[in-house]
């Protein structure tokens, strides 16, 4: 049976999928639904490639390893197959642990723009239409932030503050013009009715 | 941190759009946000890229501006500023895809 392949590049980085498509569920025979095999090519480096379970580990560390560069969290990333930590803010430093017992793992340094070639072309193969893999929702979680973003929240605050400062400016114009009871007023007036 | 008396804020459809141009842009762009992050990457055979941006990016920001704020001098100070530029460089790079206005998005209220 002829297998399918699909490529997604980004400049440097190009991922290449092959598999079938699960006809059992009436897909398209373009559709690769059962990866067999993958290769990632980036120039000037090994070339990686492996099973499928093996992607989408390389695709999490990756994906959870950019966040952690980008947030100010020391970006350091480790597993059984992959680790990846930073060397400085430009080179990143790449181990690729192989799943047979005496292989020596792989390693190598990439740059930022090595980097975001290899994302992009993740991304690409997630949003593929054509191929059915398990999406990396690292990305897609709405953080907590977001519910206390920018103008959605109610400004109380600015809310009871006008009218408190005008009941309080009231307040202290009108104390001034209270009149005040004088008994001794109120003496003066009766001697002036009855002057006997 | 602009130079601006009126201080309003932002209003979240505005937010929204300015991601959205900001998503675009960098989809556009991303060649050229490659070679200055790879120009960083081997200063010394290829500086020239990396030193013509970082010159228009402190143009831009004393342009702009308000450069009494201590978070506008760090931006200028060419010893601090190479962390800043780099991050928000990457942040733009990987935000390129379709979903790009979500990870642009969830950067940003995580930065």
């Amino acid at each position: 049976m002829i297998q399918n392949k699909l490529s997604f590049h980004q400049s440097s980085a190009s991922l290449e999928i092959i598999g079938l498509p699960d006809y059992s569920n009436n897909e398209n025979k373009d559709q690769i639904s059962i990866i067999s095999q993958w290769n990632l090519t980036i120039v000037d480096k090994p070339l990686i490639e492996g099973k499928l379970e093996h992607l989408r580990s390389i695709m999490d560390a990756f994906y959870i390893y950019s966040n952690l560069l980008i947030k100010n969290e020391i970006p350091i990333y480790k597993s059984k197959l992959i680790d990846i930590k930073a060397d400085n803010l430009h080179i990143h430093n790449i181990v690729l642990k192989s799943s047979k017992p005496n292989v020596k793992p792989l390693v190598f340094n990439i740059g930022n723009s090595l980097l975001s070639d290899i994302i992009n072309c993740f991304d690409q193969l997630n949003e593929s239409p054509k191929v059915r893999i398990k999406k990396t929702d690292i990305l897609t979680n709405i953080p907590k932030k977001l519910r206390f973003g920018l103008n959605k929240k109610v400004k109380y605050f600015n809310f009871f503050i006008p009218p408190f400062f005008a009941i309080c400016s009231l307040i202290l114009f009108s104390s001034s013009f209270i009149y005040f009871f004088s008994p001794l007023e109120n003496i003066e007036k009766k001697e002036l009715i009855n002057p006997e | 941190m602009r130079k601006s008396y009126v201080n309003n804020n932002i209003k979240i459809n505005e937010f929204d759009a300015l991601i959205r141009i900001t998503v675009e842009m960098s989809k556009y762009l991303y060649p050229y946000i490659r070679e200055i992050l790879k120009s960083k990457e081997d200063i010394e055979e290829n500086s020239f890229i990396w030193n013509d941006f970082n010159k228009r990016f402190i143009e831009l920001i004393k342009e702009r501006f308000n450069i009494d704020s201590m978070k506008v001098k760090k931006l200028l100070n060419q010893a601090e500023n190479d962390e800043i530029i780099i991050k928000s460089l990457l942040i733009l790079s990987f935000c390129i895809s379709n979903q790009g206005y979500q990870k642009l998005k969830n950067f940003l209220y995580d930065f």
